[in-house]
């Protein structure tokens, strides 16, 4: 069953009296442990996709339904309570707050949850990205790659049902890239995540289970490996 | 290009994006422009105006002569037979009180006569005056009434009508036979002939000043010279106008300080100031790297910053200027009640805003701007292209130069402890102010440590008790340690100055009040109605203290009189009192620790004085010492015995037995009486047979408690000012944490809106925002209560003492200084609502696709 469900969705926006359709008509469901990888030029709408799925936004028209639950029903209380327990963030600048430790910074969508045991699952979640022992760093003492691996284990703090990364090896040489996708792949395997990761990267076409082309809004084309 | 139009699209367009934080900054500068602005036009109208009608009445004189108690009228004859070509106008000089509107007017007594004749012979040579002297000539037909008076238009009546005055204890209903126009467009002042006022003031044979017109080309050194061989010892012979140069001087120390507080307020903008384009620096590391790096030279950088900072001190200051003028409105009501109860009479005159103060708001407002940025545009300018791009670096210089600025702050406060131990130069207390200065630089430096150890070692405790936003919030403010140490800054000097000032005036009003509590044991206090002041003396008839003495239940009564007269070029107050009565009752406390009886033993008879402490600090003397006065014709030394604690005036008391001084100044009316009961009377029925006795004098009865009360009145009315003044600081300071805070937000939206993506809810982004704003409040103020303390330690015991020779016993006024630092806390937290609210409504989709 998907976990993630989008049924015909379009978004507009408006800027200086002109609308802008970011999105046309698209359907897509993504389903737990698969790995979804959305391509596409710059501007064609992968980034309003994953705001989208991610219930950071509403559809001017269409659903999207994590889990049967329509997310333009909500109120912003509902979206802050559905993304602290379902939705997981990645993102291309890493996003770290470079105030807060390694560990601290994967602690916090729990302490910001108000969950019980974020220490011990903060620490777990530097296991699973290899970065146990290094908790006490801050974030600008890393490398680019561990920075997306802290990124990712928070993204994974609270096991959510979809984790959504935007160009996450955007800012990586391709080596580093490759060892961050194989790592979404895994986790995505291991925690049964529908992850979508929109990106350039020819390798993550090569690796994810379905492959989206997206173009100027509108699903150009779907594969399925 | 024009390099103006480069400038505003780089520098201060910007500035316009973020128009509240502009506003509140500008604002800022602009109250702290205002308030100097105000206190120095308020000082002018309050302080410029001392019997200022009396000068402006005194026509064009050289000299004057002058005796203290008055100068015998038979020097009229001895001046006007030398055969020299002077004019002599003889002058009373006093005041009443109009019974209609309660004020007090000076009382001038004018040989209306040759007054009127000189005029007349003045007429062809000049046409200036010429209703001034219509209105004499006219006057002297009606001299032979001795009700008559000729009054300024100011208080209001027509000629013919009739105006009701109360002059020492007795209402006179005068005539109003004449209205000459105003001085200065709104002084009062009652002219009356001579010989009618020396009637009213129940004082004859004596006048009180002398003018005299030296004739053209002469040199007023040997004119003074030739008059003093000629006049009796006690006699002075002054330039005129010499009484209100002096009363200026006296002045000055109060107007000092006052001046001194209102730059606090411009102190505090001036930390913003370096706030906001150190800021501004840090926001455009990238921006000056790519003008560096396209060909702009170090100086533009400076020039920018420099210029950018101008423009807000320009804009400030010309927010200031109307602010300040209505300011100074509500100040020159507060300051002239303080002029009048502690040190002259005086009406206040217009404010006036001159050229001067135009430029004077002008050059605080750009000049304290300019030269707060000058630090943060220099480090602007030093910035290398390379270094611009690298992230985080600005931060690290600041912390990493803790420790420097730690050894820095101990120098400047050991510097200001030994400049509190420096003793007054040039009788004002500038190595005090310099030791309140650098403790305010010590702070300064000290802040970044403070706000670091205290905001790293907060984290985890706020982080448990309030949670994970709490946590955020205090990293967040000492990750951005410079910017959160200069705003930290700002507001505890604000703070501080609050606590010191409350400190100051809470010891003050405390050791006021245990002193009162020894200095009236007597049951009742009588004196002439009207307005106090600490120069007017008018006095209470002598049938009806005789009458007073002998009624039922009254054990003795105490005559107290006082003069007003100059020492040394400095105005005080000479008085005495009835020795039998203060030996019996009184409990005193003098410096030698000595029993009271025993110190005024040894003024009995003998030309022995007791003075008091603001009188030894103004004129440098001490027990032991011999001073010489002049009372009526004579000149008299007297030995200082013993020297007593004073509060009731900063001007100082000599005070004498009374049987002494009525040998030289033999005017035995009494300007104040202390009634003592026997043990079984009732005060309630003495006081009202003292009414009953007292039916035709204008008399005002107090108990001791009554006098209690009405003295912490005055004393909190002389201090409202002082309130007034800290909380303007205090403002700005708030302003600036509003201000900052949303710098901060706007700085940090990306975190803002990352939090949002992470599950954080927008009440939890408020919650942060409002605890970095408490933080921030609890910062300021613990840096600011502890700085204000040692600030205090100067106010109380280097400023205050070398400014007004007041010993001060250390009080802390607990209840005071919570209230304060609560409303202050609370206001802090006040300010955070908007830039929360800003934080709320950011849209973290745009945010972060801005990165």
């Amino acid at each position: 069953m998907a976990i993630l469900s989008l049924q015909n969705v379009s978004k507009e926006y408006t800027s200086d009296r002109q609308s802008v359709r970011a999105l046309d008509g698209v359907t897509l469901d993504v389903a737990g442990g698969e790995f979804v990888a959305l391509v596409g030029r710059s501007g064609c709408g992968k980034s309003t996709l994953l705001h989208l799925a991610g219930v950071m936004d509403f559809p001017t028209s269409g659903t999207v339904g994590i889990e049967g639950q329509p997310t333009s029903d909500l109120s912003d209380a509902q979206q802050t309570l559905l993304r602290r327990e379902k939705i997981g963030f990645v993102f291309q600048s890493f996003q770290l707050l470079h105030t807060l430790t390694v560990q601290e910074n994967v602690e916090l969508p729990l302490q910001l949850a108000g969950k019980a045991g974020a220490r011990e699952l903060a620490i777990e979640r530097l296991q699973w990205v290899e970065l146990d022992g290094l908790g006490a760093r801050y974030p600008l003492q890393l490398s680019g790659g561990q920075m997306q691996r802290v990124a990712i284990a928070r993204a994974l703090a609270h096991s959510p049902r979809i984790l959504l990364a935007d160009e996450p090896t955007g800012n990586l040489d391709t080596t580093t890239g490759g060892m961050i996708l194989e790592l979404l792949l895994r986790l995505t395997r291991e925690q049964k995540t529908a992850t979508i990761v929109a990106t350039h990267s020819l390798e993550a076409t090569s690796v994810c289970d379905t492959l989206v082309k997206l173009r100027d809004g509108r699903v150009e084309e779907v594969t399925r490996r | 290009m024009p390099r103006w139009k480069l400038f505003y699209r780089v520098m201060m367009r910007p500035l316009f994006r973020e128009p509240v934080r502009l506003g509140l900054m500008v604002l800022a500068v602009g109250l702290g422009v205002a308030v100097v602005l105000a206190i120095e036009l308020a000082g002018n109208a309050a302080a410029g105006s001392f019997h200022s009608s009396m000068e402006s009445l005194a026509g064009d004189n050289d000299l004057e002569v002058v005796a203290w108690g008055g100068v015998p009228e038979a020097l009229m004859g001895t001046l006007a037979t030398l055969p020299y070509p002077l004019r002599i106008s003889p002058r009373m000089e006093d005041f009443a009180v109009d019974t209609r509107t309660r004020e007090t007017v000076p009382l001038i007594g004018l040989d209306l006569i040759a007054e009127g004749s000189r005029y007349a012979s003045e007429t062809d040579a000049s046409n200036v005056n010429s209703k001034y002297k219509a209105t004499l000539e006219k006057s002297v037909r009606d001299l032979e009434n001795p009700e008559s008076v000729w009054i300024s238009a100011s208080l209001g009546k027509r000629t013919g009508e009739r105006i009701s005055l109360l002059i020492n204890d007795r209402v006179l209903d005068c005539v109003v036979r004449g209205v000459f126009p105003s001085t200065s467009g709104n002084e009062h002042a009652i002219l009356m002939d001579i010989a009618g006022a020396q009637r009213a003031l129940n004082r004859f044979g004596r006048v009180d000043r002398i003018l005299i017109k030296l004739p053209a080309n002469s040199t007023v050194e040997d004119w003074q010279k030739k008059l003093s061989s000629v006049l009796p010892p006690g006699v002075e012979v002054r330039l005129e106008g010499t009484g209100t140069e002096e009363n200026r001087k006296m002045l000055a120390a109060f107007r000092w300080n006052l001046r001194l507080l209102s730059y606090i307020a411009l102190v505090v903008g001036a930390f913003l100031i370096y706030s906001t384009i150190s800021v501004s620096v840090v926001r455009r590391r990238s921006e000056i790297g790519i003008v560096r790096a396209l060909g702009a030279e170090r100086r533009d950088v400076l020039a920018a910053f420099l210029g950018e900072a101008a423009c807000l001190g320009l804009a400030g200051a010309l927010m200031g200027l109307p602010l300040g003028r209505i300011m100074a409105g509500g100040a020159v009501k507060l300051m002239a009640a303080t002029v009048e109860s502690l040190y002259v009479s005086s009406r206040p005159g217009a404010i006036a805003l001159t050229p001067y103060s135009l430029a004077l708001a002008l050059l605080i407002g750009v000049g304290m701007a300019v030269v707060s940025a000058l630090s943060p545009a220099r480090e602007a300018m030093q910035v290398s292209p390379v270094d611009a791009m690298a992230q985080g670096r600005r931060e690290y210089v600041a912390r990493a130069h803790k420790g420097r600025d730690l050894a820095i702050a101990a120098v400047l406060a050991g510097l200001a402890a030994l400049a509190a131990q420096m003793p007054a130069f040039r009788g004002k207390p500038f190595f005090g102010y310099l030791a309140a200065v650098l403790l305010i630089a010590a702070a300064a430096y000290a802040m970044p440590a403070l706000v670091n150890f205290i905001s790293r070692t907060a984290a985890g405790v706020l982080g448990k008790l309030f949670g994970v936003e709490a946590m955020l919030a205090s990293r967040s403010l000492a990750a951005s340690l410079r910017r959160t140490s200069v705003l930290v800054g700002a507001l505890a000097t604000a703070v501080a100055m609050m606590v010191s000032v409350g400190i100051m005036v809470g010891s003050f009003r405390q050791t006021v009040v245990s002193w009162m509590n020894h200095q009236l044991p007597a049951d009742l206090y009588l004196r002439p109605a009207g307005n106090a002041a600490s120069d007017r003396h008018p006095t209470i008839s002598m049938e009806l203290v005789e009458t007073i003495a002998k009624l039922p239940g009254v054990a003795a009564v105490d005559r107290l009189r006082a003069y007003e007269i100059s020492y040394d070029g400095m105005p005080a107050t000479l008085a005495s009192a009835d020795l039998r009565v203060l030996r019996a009752y009184r409990e005193s406390d003098f410096f030698s620790g000595r029993p009271t009886g025993e110190v005024l033993a040894e003024l009995r008879g003998k030309n022995n004085i007791i003075v008091s402490e603001p009188f030894t600090y103004k004129h440098k003397v001490n027990t032991g010492d011999t001073i010489t006065l002049s009372l009526g014709e004579a000149r008299a030394s007297f030995q200082i015995v013993d020297i007593y604690y004073d509060y009731a005036s900063e001007r100082g008391y000599i005070l004498m037995d009374r049987d002494v001084l009525l040998k030289y100044l033999p005017d035995e009316t009494p300007t104040n009486l202390a009634v003592f009961l026997v043990p079984d009377a009732k005060v309630a029925e003495v006081r009202k047979a003292i009414q009953e006795v007292a039916a035709g004098h204008r008399i005002l009865i107090f108990s001791d408690r009554d006098l209690r009360t009405e003295a912490v009145r005055i004393f909190d009315r002389t201090f409202a000012i002082t309130y007034a003044l800290e909380a303007v600081a205090v403002v700005v300071g708030v302003m600036g944490i509003a201000g900052a805070l949303i710098a901060l937000v706007i700085d940090r939206r990306r975190e803002l809106g990352l939090l949002r993506f992470l599950g954080a809810s927008s009440g939890q982004i408020r919650k942060m925002i409002l605890v970095e704003a408490g933080l921030l409040g609890l910062l300021a103020n613990l840096a600011g209560f502890v700085l204000g303390y040692f600030l205090s330690l100067i106010l109380v015991f280097v400023i205050n003492k070398q400014s007004f020779g007041w010993t001060i016993r250390f009080h802390w006024p607990v209840a005071v200084l919570l209230g304060a630092l609560t409303v202050v806390y609370a206001a802090t937290l006040v300010s955070g609502l908007y830039p929360a609210w800003v934080a709320v409504r950011l849209n973290p989709l745009e945010v972060i696709h801005e990165e």
